[in-house]
């Protein structure tokens, strides 16, 4: 399996998570997502791996905590609204330190909203809508081979450290095809054989659940938990660098956004303005210090979103006082155009350059 | 002679932390003798629920997971269908109160049995919401006193309770249902029978099974444990009739 092909989005997911081994999903229909769920109810009755239709997306998230906590390699997929009704069962997820991939193809909020794709899920993806201290990971790609590379690495964090992790794209790329490669899964397998549930043969019986009545017991749990959250935050941070070494003005964008960004990079380069883009690739953990370096040597930020401004938070505690912020950004519907961006641009860039 | 020795699925040392008179205890122990005499406590897997039910793992000695409110049926069908997918046949069963699954978790308790998910659901039914403290659930009584029906359970403002056990019959993958109780020692073989065969029709593949058990609450009931094991023998087996509400292997 060396070869491009033309996959779109969803399906590449799919055939990603099957390519890692995957044994489960439980999932409920909703646009801009469903082909995940279609594609994965064809290839898994025929392989007898375990797929549910589930009666809700409620249902379908309480599946997977149910089969990650046999230790299988365990997916669900939803959009916005519904991965709403998913937040209790991913607060106990991560109580239960249960591995469980999320696939969030982003549309338009809040509520219902509609199809039309958006990046509104940023906060709900990386603050969580459930309840306690808790952090999911959050990964981010911007293409249809980073759904395929963030897929393989979904399930190896979720595993290593038996967490959640949300692969956060959008209903743009879920619905896009483009040529990628369905590489092999680079990475190990862990061995769960000290905590999966499998019938107490020969061993102590085993429990995993949220409730605890003593509340020291709790205290210490959830500092247990903070320190993997220390570990992610030191050692998982991904993030891409364009033409960042040099710039005096830096893009802040993630997803498939980040992509139109790129172009715009590459729009002031070809008129001398000194312009790079930098782009998240885990939301969660947010690499905080990377972008704290560049605010020492850099004039302005500009965040481009298609939401109102919800990464701007992060990229604000990052950048502190060093350096001036903009954003530009729209809640919903077609991807801010290059032209779109370069205009509203322009205004903040213009102070500095006055060539422009 | 030795009479009764306690069930070996039952913990080391465990004490019942349950009111005094509940019948939680004594349903847990009836499931941990079956689990005994099936000789399955090393291939099962049980799914704990919310409310009084929660503690199931601190009595029994088997692997267990707690499931969020209402969602037990849903956890143990991701649990039952994984360890399928990787060619294990684990005997998954949940612990349940009436409002986890019959209330709250009532969708993914009935989708459970139309799917004939081969599991097996075990239904506490008191009457009330126990661990809050007594308020009126899907199974209170008309006319029952609770904290928030203070006056009885009432058309107007509350509505019917449901017959679970006859629900669940009438789902297609149902392949055992039924109502039990607890009051006397009758009642307590027919119990462990009963669910020892739902448990055995799981080992069957035969599909969803399903037992309710009728049991006290003498805290919230305000009445002493001999007044409440009496109220469930005249009073609650009228409106919840005991029996087998469907058996494949009968019908």
């Amino acid at each position: 399996m060396s070869e491009k092909e033309l996959l779109k989005g969803n399906i590449a997911i799919a055939k990603a998570a099957l390519n890692c081994g995957c044994t489960c999903y439980f999932g409920y229909p909703i646009t801009p997502q469903t082909e995940i769920g279609e594609y994965l109810s064809i290839e898994m009755q025929k392989n007898k791996l375990a797929y549910v239709c589930a009666e809700s997306e409620i249902a379908a998230i309480n599946m997977a905590l149910g089969a990650a906590s046999t230790g299988a390699k365990v997916m669900t997929s939803s959009s916005s609204c519904a991965v709403s009704l998913m937040q209790e069962t991913i607060s106990y997820a991560c109580s239960d330190e249960l591995p469980i991939v999320i696939v969030n193809v982003m549309r338009a909020g809040p509520g219902q909203g509609y199809i039309f794709p958006s990046q509104g899920d940023y906060n709900q993806a990386t603050t969580g809508g459930g309840n306690g201290d808790y952090h999911t990971i959050v990964l981010s790609p911007t293409n249809v081979q980073e759904c395929i590379d963030l897929t393989y690495r979904a399930f190896y964090l979720a595993q290593k450290y038996r967490n959640p992790v949300i692969l956060l794209a959008d209903g743009l790329l879920g619905q896009m095809a483009e040529p990628a490669e369905l590489i092999d899964n680079p990475y190990p397998q862990i061995d769960n054989s000290n905590w999966r549930l499998d019938g107490a043969k020969s061993r102590p019986s085993r429990e995993i659940h949220s409730l605890e009545v003593n509340q020291n017991k709790l205290n210490q749990h959830i500092i247990n938990m903070y320190k993997k959250y220390e570990a992610i935050e030191k050692d998982e941070c991904d993030f891409e660098e364009y033409l960042c070494e040099d710039a005096e003005i830096i893009f802040t964008a993630f997803g498939s956004l980040a992509r139109h960004v790129k172009s715009v990079c590459n729009y002031y380069r070809s008129k001398g303005v000194k312009a790079g883009l930098f782009r998240p690739k885990t939301l969660y953990p947010f690499p905080y210090r990377k972008l704290n370096d560049l605010s020492k040597k850099v004039k302005i930020f500009i965040d481009v979103e298609m939401n109102m401004g919800q990464m701007l938070k992060d990229i604000r505690l990052s950048i502190l006082s060093n350096a001036k912020i903009s954003f530009i950004g729209k809640p919903v519907g077609n991807w801010l155009k290059e032209e779109e961006i370069i205009n509203a641009a322009d205004n903040i860039i213009k102070e500095h350059y006055a060539s422009i | 002679m030795q009479v009764y020795s306690t069930p070996k699925a039952i913990k080391e040392n465990s004490n019942f932390t349950f009111c005094p008179g509940c019948d939680h205890g004594l349903a847990i122990k009836t499931i941990a003798h079956v689990i005994d005499e099936l000789n399955i406590r090393e291939n099962t897997i049980a799914v704990a629920s919310s409310g009084c039910s929660v503690f199931l793992y601190n009595f029994l000695d088997v692997d267990c997971i707690e499931s969020p409110h209402g969602r037990a049926c849903a956890v143990a069908t991701g649990v039952k269908r994984a360890h399928k997918a990787q060619g294990n046949n684990k005997f998954v069963f949940t612990y349940q109160g009436d409002g986890d699954f019959a209330s709250i978790g009532l969708a993914e308790s009935m989708h459970s049995a139309l799917r004939g998910e081969n599991i097996t659901a075990i239904c506490i039914n008191n009457t009330n919401y126990g661990m809050t403290g007594g308020q009126l659930g899907p199974t209170t009584a008309m006319g029952q006193i609770t904290t928030t029906s203070q006056n009885g359970r009432n058309r107007e403002y509350h509505g019917f309770p449901i017959k679970t056990a006859e629900q669940i019959a009438q789902c297609e993958g149902t392949c055992f249902s039924a109502r039990v109780a607890l009051y006397d020692i009758k009642n307590i073989i027919n119990t462990k029978n009963t669910i020892k065969k739902a448990f055995e029709y799981q080992n069957q593949n035969l599909g969803f099974s399903f037992v309710e058990i009728l049991s006290s609450c003498p805290t919230n009931w305000k009445l002493s444990p001999k007044e409440s094991h009496e109220k469930i023998k005249t009073e609650l087996s009228q409106i919840f009739p005991l029996g087998v509400l469907k058996d494949v292997k009968n019908d």
